[in-house]
């Protein structure tokens, strides 16, 4: 059962989705017909879904959440008026994670929420290996470095030069990107 | 071993990154009429290549040059159509601009950046064809916070030191200008934005009711939503944006990489169109009056006449008893100046962006606002229009904390902020 936060200014189709959600076995945490005091609404809500519609001005505000919370989005629902089909790509695109078109039967609520929810979290797992694997270039960059500082500071092959960065990694119990940092930090100190 | 790995991690990555756009592209394609690139080589001219652009718009005082150029018919001389789009958020016109509903759009300058950057969303190359106006934005207080002695910067400073509570200050997206004019302005009062106060979003025609409630305690806006305060008698001007930093960048005719690509004729037809427009706006008291009724009725701002006005007109009151004529109103072309998009001015978004911890790193700068920022297309839109160039691509200004930016060292320059995140 998922905890459904559902914005709804127009006010026109909140009581059609609420009653589709409880069918579909889902909570609604809460139905905001204003966007007044939305940012505190969805901390304190820490609703799992958010439904709002395309043309809502508080978008913006759920904007400002992602970058806030980069641990924590929530996977949004935007359903709109009419659903053309550019604009429906558009969401898509723009990483919306489902597109719900007026007129949609209510029985479909649940398949769709989650979908949803199921392409949110691959999207979400996506963007830790992105980055991660960004991470990792960043700290084999370190890691050249450090051996470079080491070779010409110690007169060092590079060999040699990578089994002193690891056996000072290893001696403190650190990786050795995080010791080819400290190397580089301390060598612009003193050289 | 270890080398393996990464490259294996890059090209899963990019395969992901490429099918993706595959699809996308597909889609796109089937929007695009036949011949479209055959049409541009055999007429080897400078026909737009797409004559109807629809332009989106936020209602704010500072989309006046897009909507004049349409009503005014600028657009016609040079062999386009613009229909303004009024659209609801910041992230309705972001995704419209990115799947091409919208061709181009009235939009925060650091919005774009944060876009071609990938900020707290979806990552797509766009493009700067020209800044729409300098100045002309604010910072409101409420009337809660003069009760209790704060009426500027350093007194908010002291009330917040004293007066402990939570301080809950309003701006209009993430990435955007008045994100960072907020910020910056906190910060050059010894105020942490990320720490001493609570930052929210909220959108500019919101902004008043919001306040209205008690939800907050100030606010960074466009107008003519500052003056509306003052109007409603709820709060009181405690900055222009134009005493931050006089003429700053402010909104800007932003698309995507793809469509300048696509119809660089189209791209520059737009440019030169609404650089007349703001000409037109900046060429007498009366033009400007013509210009705040058009965008005060209902398709546009929506508001009422008189309150856009005034702070068109430079006369400024701040809601205290204070009157005085602002040089430094809102210009939307004063010479040409206002709409060269120089690079200096596109960094300096990246540098707040990484002040503040949106950019977790230094990216190229100078890389970046080069190819965003299309220098080459808004020199040869300039001429079309018969407007002044300026010698350089970088400007120096001095902000109100004292500190001067001038676009020679960004990394610099970003690291050396005392108040940061």
């Amino acid at each position: 059962m998922l905890s459904i936060l559902v914005i709804d200014e127009s006010r026109t189709r909140a009581a059609e989705i609420c009653a589709g959600l409880a069918l579909a076995g889902h909570q609604v945490a809460a139905v905001l017909s204003s966007a007044l005091d939305l940012a505190r609404q969805v901390e304190a809500i820490q609703p799992d879904v958010i439904l709002i519609e395309t043309d809502s001005p508080s978008r913006d505000t759920l904007e400002h959440l992602a970058t806030l919370y980069r641990d924590l989005p929530r996977p949004v629902i935007i359903f709109a008026q009419e659903g053309d089909a550019a604009s429906i790509r558009g969401a898509m695109k723009a990483g919306v994670a489902a597109y719900v078109v007026d007129g949609l039967e209510m029985a479909r609520l649940k398949p769709v929420i989650e979908v949803a929810v199921a392409r949110f979290e691959e999207n979400q797992a996506l963007r830790r290996e992105l980055a991660a694997a960004s991470k990792k270039l960043s700290e084999r960059k370190l890691v050249e470095r450090a051996k470079g500082l080491l070779m010409k500071a110690r007169g060092l092959d590079e060999e040699a030069a990578y089994a002193s960065l690891r056996k000072l990694a290893m001696d403190r119990g650190k990786p050795i990107g995080v010791m080819a940092r400290e190397v580089v930090d301390i060598a612009g100190i003193l050289l | 071993m270890d080398d393996k790995l990464i490259e294996t991690g890059i090209t899963r990555r990019d395969f992901l990154k490429n099918t993706s756009l595959a699809v996308g592209g597909a889609a796109l394609m089937s929007m695009v009429p036949p011949g479209v690139r055959s049409g541009a080589w055999a007429a080897g001219s400078d026909a737009p290549e797409k004559k109807e652009v629809r332009i989106g718009f936020i209602p704010l005082t500072d989309c006046s040059s897009v909507v004049m150029a349409a009503v005014n018919e600028f657009d016609r001389k040079h062999g386009i159509k613009i229909i303004p789009s009024k659209e609801a958020s910041w992230a309705a016109v972001r995704d419209k601009l990115v799947n091409g509903e919208l061709d181009a759009a009235h939009v925060l300058y650091g919005l774009v950046y944060g876009v071609h950057l990938g900020i707290g969303g979806p990552k797509k190359d766009m493009a700067v064809l020209m800044n729409l106006n300098h100045n002309g934005q604010a910072i409101t207080l409420s009337n809660q916070l003069k009760e209790k002695g704060a009426v500027d910067g350093p007194s908010l400073k002291k009330l917040i030191v004293t007066d402990k509570r939570e301080y809950t200050f309003a701006q209009t997206f993430p990435t955007g200008t008045h994100a960072m004019w907020l910020y910056y302005w906190l910060a050059a009062h010894d105020i942490n934005p990320m720490k001493d106060v609570k930052v929210i979003t909220v959108p500019p025609p919101q902004m008043v009711a919001n306040m209205r409630v008690g939800n907050m305690d100030g606010f960074c806006v466009g107008e003519p939503w500052n003056n509306r305060a003052i109007v409603d008698r709820i709060g009181f001007t405690g900055e222009t944006t134009q005493d931050i930093w006089t003429d700053h960048p402010e909104k800007v005719l932003g698309t995507t990489a793809d469509f300048v690509a696509r119809n660089p004729n189209t791209a520059r037809a737009m440019t030169a169109s609404i650089i007349e427009a703001g000409r037109w706006i900046d060429a007498s008291l009366a033009n400007r009056r013509k210009t705040a009724e058009t965008v005060a009725s209902k398709s546009y701002v929506n508001t009422d006449m008189d309150v856009i006005l005034e702070r068109m007109l430079g006369r400024y009151s701040n809601g205290l008893g204070k009157t005085w004529d602002d040089r430094n109103y809102m210009k939307f072309y004063n010479e040409g100046a206002v709409n060269f998009p120089y690079l200096s001015d596109g960094m300096w978004f990246l540098t707040q962006h990484k002040r503040w911890g949106l950019l977790k790193g230094d990216p190229d700068y100078l890389a970046v606002a080069k190819s965003i920022n299309r220098i080459d297309l808004y020199k040869q839109a300039a001429t079309a229009a018969g407007a002044a160039l300026p010698k350089g691509e970088m400007r120096s200004a001095k902000m109100i904390d004292g500190v001067v930016w001038d676009g020679k060292d960004p990394k610099k320059y970003a690291g050396g902020f005392k108040v940061h995140a």
